[in-house]
């Protein structure tokens, strides 16, 4: 537990201490939600350490896809307790399972400036 | 003892901008006017890491704008790079390493490539069954002018001894966590073709950070995997690199399996060139037109190969003609391509385009499925809906 914690740290101490993710917009709002659910809190802490939200809510995959995935994760450091491993791949794979809606992207704006 | 939760809420709240709130998933297709610096009307595929597609309506120019050109990123890209102290680094089975500075590397003799850079998972959304991984669309591919010293020359500045095999190429991408670095390595062959880049100018201008700052590997033809972005060091190897982006990442089958099984690692190979590929970028797909001539057009690439010939089809692939190839082109860069159709009749019209290179191959009918939805070629198709 403690391990992990470190490791959630570091990876913190180390992007706070750089500029604001070079060059990504620090005003943005476009970054999609996880949806709610019991692990919605637990997954957020996991996983958005690293990455935002959309890289997740883009995925349609299977549960034992979904296994992987997650198990992959954890291996390149995203702190999640063994007991909130199966909690976290069912959220997952409700939310984002290949039965799911198509994902739709936002767009980033376009300049109306010709150039 | 701090909890998560607390530990969490204590962070820069730009890391945490997806955490805002319990309000669930927020509506699809929203927020279209997010600035993203240097951008303008890209597909947002992640905002952390910068992912950017471009629509394919963007690909009706030989030149893709540098404001257009698909982003990729597996990893953060690094914060301001100071030019004068930049520095990059050439060693391992060299005679002599070497140093060189930016301008050290402006003074060299320049070469410029027109390149097709395509992400080898570009099309992986269209995969099925589906894959994990970033899921583009059609548009994580562009054509842009590089230029720079050769790569060719830069090593041979220090020397490659015989038992040299494969290049390693680092960059400065900010490594989160425990992900392994973004690192890989090309053939030799490959690092001293004539055309491989030290890229330092895009379109004519500097690198911007997306696109690699201040240099960055420009292996041509190949996927966008090989030309490591904010280069620091290049290394003479005598194998491949042993990596993570070597293997498992970047490889492809060696035979096609069933869609949906897993493949041996020792049953592929890692992936260099592309393969031939055409895209529709006008009329856009599920348009309305009336019935009148109307000009189809794309672009088509081969990677290594060049395209020879692009088809097209008004009636979902039932019957083919030519597509007229565009004036510009260079040994790397795709061939815009256009067609003069008058619709016969209203109504839905199922519009292909098929390219053929100069190996023979041309675009399937159905995907080469593999497990990381790598090289989706399949013929384009749109749909295209004609008023009376």
């Amino acid at each position: 537990m403690s391990q992990r914690k470190i490791v959630v740290f570091a990876i913190a101490v180390m992007l706070s201490a750089t500029p604001l993710f070079h060059g990504q917009n620090s005003q943005s709002n476009s970054s999609s939600e996880l949806p709610a659910g019991a692990m919605q809190q637990k997954a957020s802490d996991a996983c958005l350490v690293c990455h935002d939200a959309t890289i997740i809510v883009q995925q349609r995959l299977s549960k034992a896809a979904w296994v992987k995935e997650v198990d992959k994760m954890v291996k390149w450091g995203a702190a999640v307790d063994p007991q909130d491993h199966d909690p976290l791949v069912e959220y997952l794979s409700v939310n984002f399972g290949v039965d799911r809606p198509a994902y739709q992207p936002a767009y980033s704006a376009a300049n109306k400036t010709k150039k | 003892m701090t909890s998560r939760r607390d530990f969490v809420k204590s962070l820069s709240g730009a890391a945490f901008l997806a955490l805002a709130g319990r309000t669930g998933l927020r509506a699809a297709a929203a927020d279209s006017n997010e600035i993203i610096p240097g951008k303008e009307g890209m597909i947002v595929r992640s905002r952390r890491f910068l992912d950017l597609e471009t629509p394919v309506e963007f690909m009706s120019t030989w030149i893709t704008p540098t404001p257009h050109f698909y982003v990729r990123n597996h990893m953060f890209e690094p914060a301001n790079i100071n030019a004068q102290k930049w520095s990059l680094s050439v060693g391992g089975e060299v005679e002599k390493p070497f140093t060189f500075t930016l301008a050290d590397l402006s003074k060299m003799e320049q070469h410029e490539v027109v390149n097709t850079m395509e992400c080898a998972g570009n099309g992986r959304s269209l995969q099925n069954p589906k894959v994990p991984g970033i899921q583009w669309g059609k548009g994580a591919v562009g054509n842009a002018r590089f230029r720079g010293p050769r790569l060719r020359d830069v090593l041979q500045k220090a020397g490659v001894k015989t038992g040299g095999k494969h290049v390693m190429c680092r960059g400065l991408d900010v490594v989160p966590g425990n992900v392994p670095p973004f690192i890989r390595s090309i053939p030799i062959e490959k690092a001293l073709d004539t055309d491989t880049l030290v890229a330092l100018e895009m379109n004519g201008a500097p690198l911007t950070r997306n696109h690699g700052f201040p240099a960055r590997v420009l292996a041509p033809g190949w996927v966008g995997a090989a030309s490591c972005k904010w280069l620091t060091e290049v290394k003479v190897l005598d194998k491949e690199f042993e990596g993570n982006f070597m293997s498992p990442g970047y490889r492809f089958p060696n035979q096609p399996g069933k869609p949906g099984e897993p493949v041996k690692p020792e049953d592929t190979h890692p992936m260099t060139s592309l393969t031939v590929k055409s895209l529709i970028a006008t009329p856009s797909d599920e348009s309305n037109l009336k019935s009148r001539s109307t000009k189809i057009q794309g672009v088509a690439w081969a990677g290594d190969a060049e395209v020879k010939s692009v088809d097209v089809s008004t009636d979902g692939g039932t019957t083919w003609q030519a597509a007229q190839l565009g004036k510009e082109q260079a040994r790397y860069a795709w061939r815009q391509w256009s067609y003069e159709w008058k619709p016969a009749k209203p109504g839905t019209h199922v519009i292909c385009s098929r390219a053929t290179d100069s190996q023979g191959r041309t675009q399937p009918q159905e995907a080469v499925w593999n497990p990381s939805g790598y090289l989706y070629n399949v013929i384009d198709r749109i749909q295209i809906h004609v008023a009376a």
